[in-house]
């Protein structure tokens, strides 16, 4: 019997207590991965969202409005070069009377070019067509459609946390995502319906915001200052950005959630920690007299120091591979798929990185050293006459 | 019963196995009642903006100020039997904006602040306002003061600094207010006038306020300004409005924090049981005696299940003397219904620290009674003979 031996049966002296503690650090190691995983996923979107897309908007407020004639000046090829198509689109704040949706994106947009710049989001040419014919026409994200119980011809009323009263809209398509990162819960309607409507002179001839797709995405940066200098000096000012820190700004507080998220993802490693501290603490207090009687027959206390850290760590890297192998189970085979599915425009790759596997691995082994240290060096320096001394 | 005193000395004899189980309730007990805490704070900064006299008015359909508009008529709002006026203004309107700055922590990261517009009588209106430096912006001009809650942590928006609104258009902070913990707080406050003229928005304001001869009025004024043709206004009692604005957030915060902590109880309840099932078998010799002593097993599994819920209390304990420390800071978040930032701080609430409590006891409680029923199961002579 070799020493790797000796500690390998060492651990299952008591089933109970080994199977507990493997099944605690395997479900901490899950909690902390999935909390890594919602921390990646939030700033992976970064990476996945197109990159030769900008967004402009008013320098100053995301609810304030720019001047129609603006969208001439970015299409201007003399006065902005680099710039392939733009489009424009105004925040209706839509609401569903019946309350089927909690929440969706309503946006009045230019129907003759929204789709050509938006192009991760498909509709059939025959609904474009029946858009052009439609004044009060509205195409919408199939996610969208499900929860709203619509489908193409039927009528749609809507209405608006900014615009009074009712909005007849008539469902002319349904849009199908080619891009994870398309947002499924859109509903889109005509900007002219809205333009033209007497309810909605506060934003009479104003848009929301500007989308261009440029030629080049490494330009981005020198488009985008070129943008805003065009209306630098004029009474509205605008501010350019990717396009996914536009989507972003909606939401910035959300950052400081996260940054919670990272201090409590090392909370969990504390508890594993204590945990394991405890049991290999236990296990060593039952065992001074074998320590005892092993120095007695020649073995040196670095070899009792091996026995105790390597237990520890053992437990701690088998438990480890079973929280990397729940993770892979639950997260990336059940909750992201999900999420992709749902909730795409803010996840669309909702799964736990290799990466953070390794590092949640490496954290566990070293959870495991941490657990192991105190009671093996004490264990090591007993002196054998105490430990052979001692009855429980 | 076996006496409490044999398992206060239990835990008291292993102290590091008392010490890592407890430590570990205590940090799930942290990040619970943290969150809780941070709900409690959200309620309390929306709460206190509100008095049961005061009515806002906002267009139909709108559910907060910011995406809002009242035509000027709505000084008429004011000119009705229930209304009590301030000062001799009937009906208070203000122009609530949301405008992006750039933090000053020097990230370059950008957030969004609430603006508000208004008035010497919207001032008057909340005597719960104080300046707390700097002086009052004079009326009528583009002087603004900044609430405490958020001043310095936007580049230009601090006492002395300024901030545009529109190109060559700014706002010059020259004061700091308080308003005892209110969500106004986290508000600058400019003239009503500027601030329209600024965004073009000369013709309407966000939201009316009045106030009411007695709470009870509400009802009556309710139905005259609602059925009025002139308006296509709604009326919703301050607290009412301050309190459907808080739910999602504290909701979030709560739900959030108490979703994560009790994922972090599953953890900490197993090494409850580890270390209770460790004592069960070191302690079975003990059990015997007890037992041969006449201890019925009811008396045994009570003994041990109350041992492991003064284990999980003494954790919870520790871990709320550790968290009443995060009452002395705060933590900005974003509103998603005002789209802007509220500064928020950690409220400490009777209902924070029972429920964390509570939490406790159920962590001791499940963590313990496998171990428990074990010992209730121990033989009497199996085990003395051990």
């Amino acid at each position: 019997m070799n020493s790797t031996t000796y500690a390998r049966r060492n651990l299952f002296r008591r089933r109970g207590r080994t199977i507990l503690t493997l099944i605690t650090i395997a479900v901490a190691g899950l909690i902390f991965n999935t909390i890594r995983t919602v921390d990646y996923a939030w700033k992976v979107g970064v990476n996945e969202a197109a990159k030769d897309r900008l967004a402009t908007r008013h320098k100053v407020s995301i609810t304030m409005q720019l001047p129609k004639r603006y969208i001439d000046d970015i299409r201007d090829p003399a006065k902005v070069p680099g710039i392939k198509a733009a489009t424009w689109a105004n925040w209706f704040g839509a609401k569903d009377p019946r309350g089927r949706a909690q929440f969706f994106a309503g946006i009045a947009v230019d129907h003759q070019t929204w789709f050509d710049v938006m192009d991760e989001m498909k509709v059939e040419p025959a609904a474009l067509e029946e858009w052009k014919r439609t004044n009060n026409g509205a195409i919408l994200g199939d996610l969208l459609a499900k929860t709203l119980e619509v489908k193409v011809g039927d009528d749609l009323t809507i209405t608006s946390d900014i615009y009074p009263g009712d909005w007849k809209l008539k469902v002319v398509g349904i849009y199908t995502p080619l891009r994870k990162t398309a947002d499924r819960n859109s509903l889109l309607f005509r900007w002219d319906f809205l333009n033209n409507d007497p309810r909605a002179t506060y934003s009479k001839e104003k848009i929301g915001w500007v989308m261009s797709r440029i030629d080049d995405p490494s330009k981005s940066a020198e488009i985008s200052r070129a943008l805003d200098k065009l209306f630098d000096e004029r009474d509205d000012q605008t501010v350019t950005m990717s396009e996914r820190t536009f989507q972003l700004s909606f939401l910035g507080g959300f950052s400081a959630i996260l940054s919670a998220f990272d201090l409590v993802s090392v909370v969990i490693l504390l508890i594993m920690l204590l945990v394991l501290a405890n049991t290999v603490a236990m296990s060593v207090r039952e065992r001074l007299h074998e320590y005892g009687v092993l120095r007695a027959i020649g073995f040196s206390p670095g070899a009792i120091f091996g026995f105790i850290l390597g237990e520890s760590m053992l437990l701690a890297a088998v438990g480890g591979l079973l929280g990397i192998v729940l993770t892979l189970l639950l997260v990336n085979g059940v909750v992201g798929p999900a999420i992709e599915e749902n909730m795409g425009g803010f996840f669309p790759y909702f799964r736990a990185p290799t990466a953070a596997l390794v590092m949640a691995f490496i954290g566990t082994l070293v959870v495991g050293a941490a657990s192991g240290l105190v009671p093996a060096i004490g264990a090591s320096r007993r002196k054998v006459t105490d430990s052979l001394r001692r009855v429980d | 019963m076996v006496p409490l005193r044999y398992n206060v000395r239990s835990l008291a004899v292993r102290k590091i196995t008392t010490l890592a189980t407890a430590g570990g309730i205590a940090l799930v007990v942290f990040v619970f009642a943290a969150a809780q805490m941070l709900g409690a704070g959200a309620q309390k900064a929306m709460v206190t903006s509100g008095r049961p006299d005061n009515v806002i008015i906002l267009r139909k359909g709108s559910d907060a100020e910011l995406s809002s508009a009242v035509s000027n008529e709505y000084k008429k709002l004011g000119d009705r039997p229930e209304v009590a006026p301030v000062n001799g203004v009937g009906a208070v309107g203000e122009m609530v904006i949301v405008i992006t700055g750039e933090l000053a922590d020097g990230s370059g990261g950008l957030s969004n602040v609430s603006v508000r517009g208004t008035t010497p009588e919207g001032i008057a209106f909340r005597p719960e306002f104080k300046l707390v430096s700097g002086r009052m912006p004079k009326p009528g001009t583009n002087e603004a003061m900044v609430g405490k809650a958020i001043s310095g942590r936007f580049k230009g928006i601090t006492t002395g600094g300024r901030f545009e609104l529109r190109r060559n258009r700014p706002l010059e902070v020259v004061g700091e207010f308080s308003a005892g913990g209110a969500s106004y707080e986290s508000e600058v406050w400019g003239d009503l006038d500027v601030i329209r003229k600024y965004v073009g928005r000369e013709s309407v304001v966000s939201s009316a306020r009045v106030r009411l001869t007695s709470p009870a009025a509400f009802e009556a004024y309710r139905m005259a300004i609602e059925n009025d043709k002139t308006f296509s206004v709604k009326a919703i009692r301050e607290p009412e409005y301050y309190r459907k604005q808080s739910e999602g957030l504290s909701g979030f915060l709560q739900g959030l924090g108490t979703a994560v902590a009790i994922l972090f109880s599953i953890a900490a309840m197993l090494g409850a049981a580890i270390t209770m099932n460790g004592a069960v078998a070191n302690r079975s010799k003990e059990i015997g005696t007890l037992r041969a002593l006449g201890f019925s097993k009811l008396a045994i599994l009570t003994s041990f299940v109350l041992e492991a819920i003064f284990l999980a209390v003494l954790g919870g304990a520790v871990g709320l003397v550790f968290v009443m420390l995060l009452s002395l800071v705060s933590f900005p978040v974003m509103n998603f219904q005002t789209f802007s930032e509220v500064v928020i701080g950690f409220e400490a609430t009777p209902e924070v620290i029972i429920s964390s409590l509570v939490f406790s006891v159920i962590m001791g409680l499940l963590g313990g009674l496998f171990p428990a029923i074990r010992a209730s199961r121990v033989s009497p002579v199996e085990a003395m003979r051990a």
